[in-house]
C-alpha cells in the first residue's frame, strides 16, 4: 500500500511512529538512511514525475490533443492519408439544422407536418412513392378522420377477387396504403431516364446526414463550378454523392399555396416536406421520447434507491469484526 | 412524535400493511406519473402537437 | 497478515551452525520435539498456538532441583528477529486501533429507520410500478397489429340494398350476410316457437333493427358457406351437408348445431351506414 503512494506519501507519514521506538534505538543507522533518501529536495521533481496524477494527465492530454486534431482536420495528425476519391464523391456534409424536433423532449411540429404532407401530395408524389405510410397513419398526425377519409375516396385500388373470380377497383379505405405514382420499379426507371426515385417513407433514416441531408439536398441546387461537366439530364447538386443527380430542382418559391397561410418559399416548403418525411420514418417519435423520459427518470430514482439498499443491506456485512474466543485449553 | 415515527408505526410496522402500501402506491404512483410527464410534455411542446391544432381544421370541416 | 507473521516469526539467527543437509546444528535444539496438540486446530497434527512460545524453544519448567527456566535458542520468540531495512508493510501495533466511527452513526435513530425502510419501500413500488408497465407493453404487443385493426372494420352504404335481398360482403376473411328483411319475413322470424328449437333463440336477440339481419355466413356445422333464398324454411340451406337455417338464421333442420353467427355491429344513422367490427 505505501509503496503505491509513493515517494510524496512516505515524506507525509514520516512523523508516524513507523517502527517501534525499540528498533529506533537499536538501530538510528537504518533510519536515517531511508530518511535521507526520502527528504533530499531534488526528490520533489522526482516524485512529480512518477506519481500517478502527472502520468494520467499527460495521458489525457496526449490522446484530447489527438482526439481533437482528428475532430478538426479528420484524419489523425503526423499519419499522412491518399484518397482514391476524391472528397466531392461523398458530397458535402449537411450542416446541421435546429429542428424543432430536435431537442430531448420536443415532438415534431404537426402542422408542420400538415404542410409537408401537402408538398409531398402536391411536388413529390408525381415520381416518389410512400409505401409504408397508410391513410390511417395521418388520422390524428396531420388530418382529421372525416379529411383523410374524403382523401383516401379520391384514389382507386384494385381489391378482389370478388365472388367471380375477378378482380375490381374500389375507392380508397383509411386502411389502404399510399399510392404509388409507378406500377412498378421498371416503370419508375423508365418515366426517369434510368433512375429510380426512391420510396420516401423511410428516407431520412436511410440517408447519411438524415433530415439534414435531405434538407441540404432540396435546397442545395446551384449551378456546376468551373471545371465540373455534368451529363445531359442530370443536375449538379454539391450535397449529393458524386455531384449529379437525376432529380431536377423542384421546389421554387410559390410552389404550393398553404392553408394556414405559411409563405410557400423554397426552404419553408423543404423544411416542412423534411418534418413530414421524418415523421414518416419515425411515425413512434413522439411517443418514443415521451417513453424516454419516463424511463429515464424511474431508472435513475430506481439506481439511487438500490444504492442505497445495497449500502445499507452489506454495512453491517463489510463493518463486522469476527472475534475468535478460543475455549479454554485443558490439555497442557 | 417526530414524523419517522409516525410513518414507521404506521406502514412500516407490519410487513402486511407495509407491502399493501408498496403495490397500492405503485398503482398510484404509475397513473401519477404518466399524468406529470404527460402534462409536462405537452406544456413543453405547447402548440405543437396535433391536439393543440386540429381545432383549426376540425372547424373548417363542418 | 503482517501483523500476525510478525508475531509468529520465530528466525534462528545466523550464529547457528548448518549442516550440509540444511538442518541447523544446534545442539541443545531438539529438532523432534513435537508440537503441543492444538485442540481447536481442524487437522490433528496442527502447528503450535500463536500466543504460546513453542516448548523446543524453552521455557520453565519444574525439575528436582526446582523450578529451570531454559532457553534454548537466542531469540525471544515474540519480537521481530531483525530490522526490515525495506519497509513494506504497516507498522506493528500492539493492539489494533479501532478508528473513531461516530461520524458515520445516525444522529436519530427513528429517522434513520423511517429512511431506510422509505428507500426499500421506494425501490419496490418503482420496480413494480416499472414491471407493471413492462408487462403490460409485451401483452399489448402481442394483440392485433394496427395494420389488422384497421382492416378490422367493414362499412356499409345500407341504402344499396333493396328490401327482399341479400347481401354478402367479406369481412375479416369471411362471407358477411346482410338481408333487408320484409315484414312478411320478419313476422313469419317471429312466429316461430323459438323455444323448441334446436338452439333456441328470439329474433329479436339476433337483431338489433327487424328489418336488418346481419350474420356471419359459415355454416356452424363444418364451415361452409350456405346459399341464401333457399331450403326448407325460406332462410339459407348449406350444400354440403343439407342444414337449413330459416329467416332469422337459426338452425332448423339437419346437422348443424347452432345458429348463425351474429358479429359485432353498429348502425351509424347519421350516414345511413352499418358498421361491422
Amino acid at each position: 500500500m505505501l509503496r503505491r503512494w509513493g515517494a510524496g506519501a512516505l515524506n507525509r507519514t514520516a512523523p508516524l511512529p513507523l517502527f517501534r521506538p525499540k528498533n529506533v534505538l537499536r538501530l538510528p543507522r537504518a533510519l536515517a538512511v531511508r530518511n535521507a533518501s526520502t527528504a533530499s529536495s531534488s526528490n520533489a521533481f522526482e516524485s512529480f514525475l512518477n506519481s500517478r496524477v502527472t502520468l494520467v494527465s499527460v495521458s489525457l492530454f496526449t490522446a484530447g490533443s489527438v482526439a481533437w486534431y482528428t475532430h478538426l482536420y479528420g484524419s489523425l495528425p503526423f499519419l499522412p492519408q491518399v484518397h482514391a476519391s476524391l472528397d466531392s464523391d461523398e458530397g458535402l456534409h449537411p450542416p446541421a439544422y435546429p429542428w424543432s424536433h430536435m431537442g430531448l423532449f420536443d415532438t415534431f411540429d404537426h402542422a408542420s407536418i400538415r404542410r409537408g404532407y401537402q408538398v409531398y401530395r402536391e411536388v413529390c408524389a408525381a415520381c416518389h412513392s410512400l409505401d409504408r405510410i397508410a391513410w390511417r397513419n395521418l388520422v390524428g398526425v396531420s388530418h382529421n378522420v372525416d379529411e383523410v377519409k374524403a382523401m383516401a375516396e379520391e384514389v382507386e385500388y384494385q381489391d378482389g377477387p370478388n365472388d367471380e373470380g375477378e378482380m375490381f377497383t374500389r375507392t380508397g379505405k383509411l386502411a389502404d396504403y399510399m399510392p404509388p405514382p409507378y406500377a412498378n420499379e421498371e416503370a419508375a426507371r423508365a418515366g426517369n431516364a434510368g433512375a429510380l426515385p426512391p420510396d420516401l417513407s423511410l428516407i431520412v433514416k436511410a440517408r447519411h446526414g438524415g433530415a439534414d441531408y435531405v434538407f441540404s439536398l432540396l435546397t442545395g441546387y446551384v449551378d456546376p463550378p468551373a471545371g465540373v461537366e455534368v451529363r445531359e439530364g442530370m443536375n449538379y447538386n454539391p450535397f449529393f454523392p458524386g455531384g449529379a443527380i437525376g432529380m431536377a430542382r423542384v421546389l421554387f418559391d410559390g410552389l404550393v399555396e398553404f392553408e394556414d397561410g405559411t409563405p410557400a418559399t423554397t426552404s419553408q416548403m423543404a423544411k416542412d416536406v423534411v418534418t413530414f418525411l421524418h415523421w414518416a420514418a419515425e411515425p413512434e417519435h413522439d411517443e418514443r421520447k415521451k417513453n424516454g423520459i419516463k424511463a429515464v427518470i424511474l431508472f435513475s430514482v430506481l439506481t439511487l434507491a438500490s444504492l442505497y439498499v445495497k449500502r445499507f443491506k452489506w454495512t453491517p456485512i463489510k463493518n463486522r469484526k469476527i472475534f475468535y474466543d478460543p475455549p479454554a485449553d485443558k490439555t497442557h | 412524535m417526530s414524523i419517522s415515527t409516525t410513518l414507521y408505526n404506521t406502514v412500516f410496522r407490519r410487513n402486511s400493511v407495509f407491502v399493501t402500501t408498496v403495490f397500492a402506491g405503485a398503482f398510484a404512483f404509475g397513473i401519477g406519473f404518466d399524468t406529470a410527464v404527460t402534462t409536462f410534455y405537452d406544456r413543453w411542446n405547447r402548440g405543437k402537437q396535433w391536439k393543440d391544432i386540429r381545432h383549426k381544421y376540425a372547424e373548417s370541416e363542418e | 497478515m503482517a501483523f500476525n507473521g510478525l508475531k509468529k516469526a520465530v528466525t534462528l539467527s545466523p550464529s547457528v551452525r548448518t549442516l550440509p543437509s540444511g538442518v541447523p546444528a544446534a545442539p541443545l535444539l531438539n529438532l523432534a520435539a513435537r508440537a503441543p496438540a492444538d485442540p481447536h486446530a481442524h487437522a490433528s497434527g496442527a502447528g503450535p498456538r500463536s500466543d504460546v512460545p513453542p516448548r523446543w524453544t524453552g521455557g520453565v519448567s519444574r525439575t528436582s532441583s526446582g523450578l529451570v527456566s531454559k532457553t534454548f535458542t537466542t531469540l525471544s520468540p515474540t519480537t521481530p528477529s531483525s530490522v526490515r531495512f525495506m519497509h513494506t508493510t504497516p507498522a506493528v501495533k500492539d493492539a489494533p486501533e479501532v478508528p473513531d466511527f461516530s461520524h458515520y452513526r445516525a444522529n436519530d435513530n427513528d429517522n434513520n429507520r423511517a429512511l431506510s425502510y422509505f428507500m426499500v419501500g421506494t425501490m419496490g413500488l418503482v420496480s413494480a410500478s416499472a414491471a407493471k408497465s413492462t408487462v403490460t407493453e409485451f401483452l399489448k404487443s402481442m394483440s392485433a397489429s394496427a395494420d389488422v385493426l384497421a382492416l378490422a372494420k367493414v362499412e356499409l352504404e345500407l341504402a344499396s340494398i333493396p328490401e327482399g335481398k341479400n347481401v354478402v360482403i367479406k369481412w375479416r376473411g369471411k362471407p358477411v350476410f346482410i338481408r333487408h328483411r320484409t315484414q312478411a319475413e320478419i313476422d313469419e322470424a317471429r312466429d316461430v316457437k323459438w323455444q323448441s328449437l334446436r338452439d333456441p333463440e328470439s329474433d329479436d336477440a339476433r337483431v338489433k333493427k327487424p328489418e336488418w339481419l346481419i350474420m356471419l355466413g359459415v355454416c356452424t356445422h363444418l364451415g361452409c358457406v350456405p346459399i341464401g333464398e333457399s331450403g326448407d324454411y325460406g332462410g339459407w340451406f348449406c350444400p354440403c351437408h343439407g342444414s337449413h337455417y330459416d329467416i332469422s338464421g337459426r338452425v332448423r333442420k339437419g346437422p348443424a348445431p347452432l345458429n348463425l353467427e351474429i358479429p359485432a355491429y353498429e348502425f351509424n344513422e347519421a350516414e345511413g351506414k352499418v358498421i361491422i367490427g
